[in-house]
């Protein structure tokens, strides 16, 4: 239903080109606003420290997608990074 | 169609950690395999089908987690006014299928100026969207078999490949300043609105996001 809602060609739904514009930003922005508390948040308690492994990983993933732009390093090397603190604490 | 399969791959892959998550946790929390296998046959989505899982294993009144779901798929919307131009010029059969198809996944690939827009594109969508529901069921069913013959797996931290996955979504993304600024917010706003408990956070700071990466951009036009 929400991801089938605004396709239906009969809602009375007009786009301008400032919404456009402004819906271009949905993907970045809505991605980010998950995978950012993934990493803060540990059983609904925000863990800002160095035996947080989850933030190692994505600054692993940051730096890696970053730099090579490519899904399976970003995830390979952020899992390494990731399973390396988290075994290492 | 194949095109669409194979360049949907890698994030088909990226999922197989949260489809055995969301299997295994499924018979953990007393579910059959079949009610398992089929939150994801019919529902298909990850993080409503966990948090849905954990408030019905929990007794949680159904008032409550359809609110929940609702709040957690707001983001749908979205998807649906951003694409909405062009696909709503499709036929209903195409609207429909492509609309249950369209996850976080399709969407970010549906970001290309011709998206959708000739028969080729659409099966290529098709092939994309299709692939990554077939993976998901895959990957659901292995972790429900491995619910049922092995120990607790829901503490291992599988929830990191989401992380990686988003990860290497939008980090190519930020081309421009715009985007950037755009990302920044939403993660700080993100962490205030989770920090606060507030039940909206997700779209509220992806909402945020856009409007300080629009801002920007009228700004600087």
């Amino acid at each position: 239903m929400t991801r089938y809602l605004f396709l239906e060609e009969k809602l009375p739904l007009r786009l301008g080109p400032n919404i456009s514009q402004l819906l271009s930003f949905s993907g970045p922005a809505v991605l980010t606003a998950i995978f950012i508390p993934i990493l803060f948040f540990n059983n609904n308690e925000i863990d800002i420290s160095v035996s947080n492994a989850y933030l190692w990983g994505g600054v692993g993933s940051i730096i890696t997608a970053y730099k090579t732009k490519n899904i399976y390093w970003t995830i390979g090397f952020g899992g390494i990074v990731f399973i390396g603190v988290s075994s290492y604490f | 169609m194949i095109k669409g399969a194979t360049d949907m791959l890698p994030l088909s892959l990226a999922v197989l950690p949260w489809g055995v998550l969301f299997g295994s946790l499924a018979i953990q929390r007393g579910f059959s395999w079949i009610e398992g296998q089929l939150f994801s046959a019919v529902i298909f989505a990850g993080a409503v089908q966990i948090v849905t899982i954990e408030l019905m294993a929990e007794n949680t009144r159904y008032i409550t987690i359809l609110f929940m779901a609702l709040v957690i798929s707001s983001r749908h919307f979205l998807y649906g006014l951003t694409l909405r131009e062009k696909l709503s010029k499709q036929s209903l059969k195409w609207r429909i299928g492509l609309g249950f198809l369209l996850t976080d996944e399709l969407f970010s690939l549906s970001g290309h100026r011709k998206s959708y827009a000739s028969k080729y594109r659409l099966y290529y969508a098709l092939g994309a969207g299709g692939s990554f529901y077939l993976a998901w069921n895959i990957w659901t069913a292995i972790g429900i078999i491995a619910g049922v013959s092995l120990p607790d797996l829901t503490n291992l931290g599988l929830d990191f490949a989401v992380a990686a996955t988003f990860i290497a979504l939008v980090i190519p993304e930020i081309r421009t300043v715009p985007v950037l600024v755009c990302v920044l917010v939403s993660a700080i706003s993100s962490l205030l609105f989770s920090f606060y408990g507030f039940e909206l956070s997700l779209v509220a700071a992806a909402s945020v996001g856009m409007l300080c990466g629009y801002g920007v951009q009228r700004v600087r036009s």
